[in-house]
């Protein structure tokens, strides 16, 4: 017998969930569905996390009715001839005005009223929200994880290789971040320093000479050693460049940009770098009394904005302005009227800051209506919401098929012009000629929608299991010319792989999906 | 030895509990504070039973699903007999990675990976006779070694491991007496010359062998016997007289039939160096892999010494060792770098994370779980040679053969998963219960507090303040203390919500997935 004779038929939990079953090869149907196009390739994406909810209000603010804005927060109100326009109706903190530069650039976009239905004002379950871009308790998955895991399959198997030797993004710190996380691993690498090539999380590992201090040393060494992006990072960061002399070296988000500029230029092939500030749940002090464009919030927004100002400038001077674009997000704004503590507490809608040389427009949205009266705890409604534009960066970015973005969210899309300002770069796509059946949100728990395209036919789904048997006809029908979307419950089903079969007389297509 | 007298915080007793079980929890470190040292330890020497490997697997032919097979005959046909040993295998594979996930509090399941260790049995075609001799350890592991030796030397397991049961007077083979002096009992020391081990001979080899004839095993993969046995056959046995090295006085071993071997392995308990091998051995186990010169005349002398006195009763040498002020010293403390399994228990059972599904999903799951060992480098009872894992016992690399480059990112892979959404065994989820951990702790709603209850539970000495700073961030997700304590307390005002449970879980999974990322982690 031999050694793992335990292990022999046994069934095992596999570290990877395999997408190949019995048959079916779905990694040829991925090939063809998610195929990255050249020019998307190397688009790269910074995403800056205002960590505690940003008070949008004191960030952009509708000049058009200012007088309401006494009305509601008049101890913390930036004084009207001190807010910096940007159009007649809209303005900017007195603090940001490398932001307001870039507007006047044309490389900032403000996109207003931010948020999602049903907002929830705990920082926790609201932050899940924003990351995992899914209103859905159950989703685990984040948003540009699902969208990877859809693009580069296998992961993390069959990473790093020949064609993919750097992280697909890169988280700044010591915390790999929510948004890539993918069906079976994270897709982000967390980067405290790109000329460290070390890959621990924390710091201040040292031999004190101890039995333990020297194990401790032992697999520090071993875990460096494997570390297999390490090199490539500190690598591309010393080979890179930085050229403007517009960072503030005590601005830790300007030495992060600094850092990720760096990395940048010298060729790693990261999409995407997410940042952290932390310090806007400014609920008390979050203005200076003696001077209310003062204060905490004020210092926190110039920080943003003169670091992404510097940043800017470098990627000018480096020529990278056309690759690289940026958002910053929170995960909720705060209530219109501010509290008796000179500061604000948790609301609603906010507006998020585009910034990048391919930006189409100053400004996407409508202000946002301020009541002329105080109502207890309001914050501001929604009018844009963020899953679409998470869906529209996809698209106008990483130029995703509008088919496979549907099938990364759970709400029908609306498309926002985005990032389409540099529209000579982007190659033009070959128009789908038959679309895809496509199921979302997959991975599903509850319920989950088949989207198609039909004649004017009759067509049957049969529900089949991975080895191919037929569980159910969960449809059959009479069907117009055009897209059709059938809702199906599968709470029953147990966790799997599982195919829908669309039958009818012009076609039979398999479309797989995940039961979590 | 000297007895330990310093203070006994929660320190000094997680330090215990860590080396002498597979993971404690919170509590378990708390309730060891409370009843003292000598309260703790002494609960460590309760032994409770547990239940017998059940069939689940369709590959099962005779016993019902849910029923044991232990003394259950095999089909008849061949391809059936293949499929029912294969099937139990696999029942016995998930009821060991069970027993170590459901262990008690208690010294047991340590000892019994102990000796399942030191005589490195892999296999003998029967799962029974696997099943039986697995059985024989744990009657034992806190027992009497001596006696332990003789019932393993003519176990049919090992009859069948090491060929005793070919070993006749018409061709003896030396496999069983050989190992039984290199590694089971008087350790191989410097070889003196040809032939000369300092602590025996090829002689004693030839010798042992011979007083070994005569043992033959029956009923493997029988379809009549319900029990694998072992039976003595005086007409194979050899009744010459034989004489021992001068390592061992030139004793003279005269035949004595069936009784023979038990006679032989008294003798070779009487040798100082069997006493003092099994006392190293222990002490790498538990304490710390480097003996220097000091350890091996103040603390494996006077194990030993406790060893003789006791007639080979494992428990008293235990005892005074884990009293002794050497095993609480600060410089022994997370010498150990964890095995897998401890590795994979530390992740499992500090929470108590057990799979409590139906009979099919639990043993998968725990198959699943053995698997997950295996991996990252350790099948229980699947050592790679008859020696036991290289870690215990190979200088001067020791513990660190556990870790190597594909090892560690094995560790990380199996961190990576049960801190996340683990795996589906038919429907059924398998992951960390972070909840159950956190509420377990002193103070889960004070992230400060949450952070310095981990780092006893799951790290061997504190660290750095920065460090603690930096993993409190990732609980409160950079937010100030306050709105973790909000969290928790909306959580733990409708906890079976998930627009509660789900960010508080996604936090502690986040703190866990660092932890487990951190040196200091994997030592212990």
């Amino acid at each position: 017998m031999k050694r793992r004779s335990f292990l022999k038929n046994g069934a095992l939990a596999s570290l990877s969930l395999p997408f190949v079953q019995n048959g079916f090869s779905m990694q040829a149907i991925a090939k063809q569905l998610f195929e990255v196009p050249k020019s998307a390739e190397d688009k790269v994406l910074i995403l800056i996390r205002m960590n505690g909810g940003n008070d949008g209000l004191n960030m952009v603010f509708p000049r058009d009715q200012y007088a309401e804005l006494v009305v509601q927060r008049s101890n913390i109100l930036v004084p009207e001839n001190q807010i910096l326009p940007l159009t007649t109706d809209v303005g900017l903190h007195p603090k940001m005005t490398g932001m307001q530069t870039l507007f006047n650039e044309g490389k900032l976009s403000v996109i207003q009223n931010v948020g999602y239905p049903e907002p929830n004002r705990s920082h926790f379950r609201s932050m899940d929200i924003w990351t995992t871009g899914a209103l859905d308790i159950n989703q685990t998955s984040g948003w540009l994880g699902r969208y990877f895991d859809s693009a580069y399959p296998n992961f993390p198997d069959a990473y790093p290789n020949v064609d993919y030797t750097d992280p697909f993004a890169i988280s700044m710190g010591s915390e790999v971040s929510s948004t890539c996380q993918g069906l079976m691993g994270n897709f982000s690498h967390a980067v405290s320093d790109p000329f460290n090539s070390s890959n621990l999380l924390l710091t201040s590992v040292t031999n004190d000479g101890t039995y333990y201090g020297g194990q401790i040393e032992y697999i520090s060494t071993l875990i460096n050693q494997t570390n297999e992006y390490g090199q490539q990072i500190s690598s591309a960061a010393s080979a890179g460049n930085s050229l403007s002399g517009m960072y503030d070296p005590l601005n830790p988000l300007a030495v992060q940009l600094k850092y990720i500029a760096q990395m940048i230029s010298g060729g790693l092939k990261t999409k995407v770098y997410i940042l952290n500030v932390n310090g806007f749940d400014t609920h008390d002090a979050q203005v200076d009394q003696n001077d209310v464009k003062e204060g905490v919030h004020a210092n926190l927004l110039k920080r943003i904005s003169d670091a992404v100002r510097a940043f800017q400038h470098d990627l000018q001077l480096l020529g990278l302005e056309q690759r690289v674009a940026g958002l910053t997000f929170s995960e909720f704004g705060r209530q219109i009227a501010s509290n008796g503590s000179m500061g604000t507490d948790h609301g609603d809608a906010a507006p998020l800051l585009l910034f990048g040389a391919c930006v189409s427009n100053g400004v996407v949205g409508g202000n946002p209506q301020i009541p002329n009266q105080v109502n207890n705890q309001a914050g501001l409604s929604m009018q844009i919401d963020f899953r679409d534009i998470y869906a529209s960066i996809l698209k106008d970015w990483f130029e995703v098929d509008a088919q496979v973005i549907q099938g990364l969210f759970e709400q029908n899309i609306t498309y926002y012009d985005l990032l389409q300002g540099c529209t000579n770069s982007i190659a033009q796509k070959p128009t789908v000629q038959q679309p895809q059946a496509l199921v979302y949100p997959n991975p599903s728990l509850g319920q989950h929608h088949l989207k198609f395209f039909s004649v004017n036919e009759f067509v049957e789904v049969f529900l089949i299991d991975q080895s191919g048997k037929i569980l159910q006809k969960s449809f059959e029908g009479q069907l117009n010319h055009g897209q059709q979307i059938l809702s199906f419950e599968i709470n029953v089903l147990k966790a799997g792989s599982y195919f829908y079969l669309l039958k009818s007389g012009s076609r039979q297509e398999l479309v797989s999906f995940q039961k979590l | 030895m000297t007895p330990y007298t310093g203070p006994w915080t929660s320190a000094e007793a997680a330090h215990l509990l860590r080396r002498c079980t597979f993971g404690a929890s919170y509590l378990d470190i708390q309730n060891a504070v409370g009843v003292g040292m000598l309260g703790a330890v002494n609960q460590l020497f309760f032994t409770g039973s547990v239940d017998q490997p059940l069939a689940y697997d369709a590959g099962e032919q005779i016993v019902p699903l849910g029923q044991t097979w232990v003394s259950a005959v095999y089909p008849t046909n061949t391809t059936a007999n293949q499929q029912t040993e294969g099937a139990r295998m696999k029942s016995l594979g998930a009821w060991l990675a069970k027993n170590l996930n459901q262990e008690s509090l208690s010294l047991t399941e340590k000892m019994l990976f102990f000796w399942q260790n030191h005589f490195g049995v892999t296999t003998s075609g029967d799962a029974r006779a696997m099943y039986q001799y697995l059985s024989l350890l744990r009657q034992h592991s806190l027992g009497n070694i001596k006696q332990m030796v003789k019932d393993v030397t003519i176990d049919p397991c090992m009859l069948l491991f090491l060929n005793g049961n070919t070993n006749t007077v018409f061709s003896p083979n030396e496999n069983y007496g050989r190992e039984l002096l290199e590694l089971y009992t008087v350790g191989k020391g410097a070889q003196l010359a040809a032939g000369d081990y300092s602590t025996f001979t090829e002689q004693d080899v030839a010798a042992a062998a011979k007083i070994f004839t005569g043992y033959v095993v029956q009923g493997v993969r029988s379809d009549t016997q319900a029990q694998v046995t072992s039976q003595f056959m005086p007409v194979l046995h050899d009744t010459s007289s034989k004489i021992l090295s001068y390592h061992f006085a030139n004793q003279t071993i005269s035949s004595a039939g069936a009784l023979e071997y038990a006679n032989y392995i008294d003798v070779v308990f009487n040798q100082t160096d069997t006493a003092l091998y099994i006392c190293r051995k222990l002490y790498r186990y538990f304490v710390n892999c480097d003996i220097t010169v000091w350890v091996e005349q103040n603390i494996i002398a006077d194990m030993a010494q406790t060893f003789v006195a006791n007639n080979f009763e494992i428990a008293p040498v235990l005892m005074e060792l884990f009293t002794s002020a050497h095993f609480y010293d600060i410089s022994v403390r997370g010498a150990i770098i964890r095995s897998p399994l401890e590795t994979l228990c530390a992740m499992l059972n500090t929470s108590n994370t057990t799979a409590n599904f139906d009979l099919q999903s639990t043993y998968q799951t725990y198959l699943s779980m053995y698997g997950l060992a295996d991996q990252m480098g350790q099948g229980y009872a699947a050592p790679p040679s008859v020696a036991g894992w290289t870690a215990y016992y190979q200088a001067p690399a020791f513990y660190r053969l556990w870790i190597n480059s594909t090892y560690i990112k094995k560790r990380f892979d199996v961190a990576n998963l049960l801190t996340s959404n683990g795996f589906n065994v038919n429907g059924n989820n398998f992951k960390i219960k972070v909840l159950d951990l956190l509420n377990g702790l002193s103070a889960p709603a004070s992230a400060p507090q949450v952070v310095n209850d981990l780092c006893l539970v799951f790290f061997p000495k504190d660290i750095p303040a920065a460090d603690q700073l930096a993993i409190k961030n990732i609980l409160t997700g950079g937010l100030p203390d306050f709105e973790w304590t909000l969290q928790y307390n909306e959580y733990l005002a409708d906890p079976t919500n998930p627009v509660f449970y789900n960010p508080v879980e996604l936090r502690m999974q986040a703190v866990l997935n660092i932890m487990f990322k951190m040196p200091q982690f994997h030592v212990c």
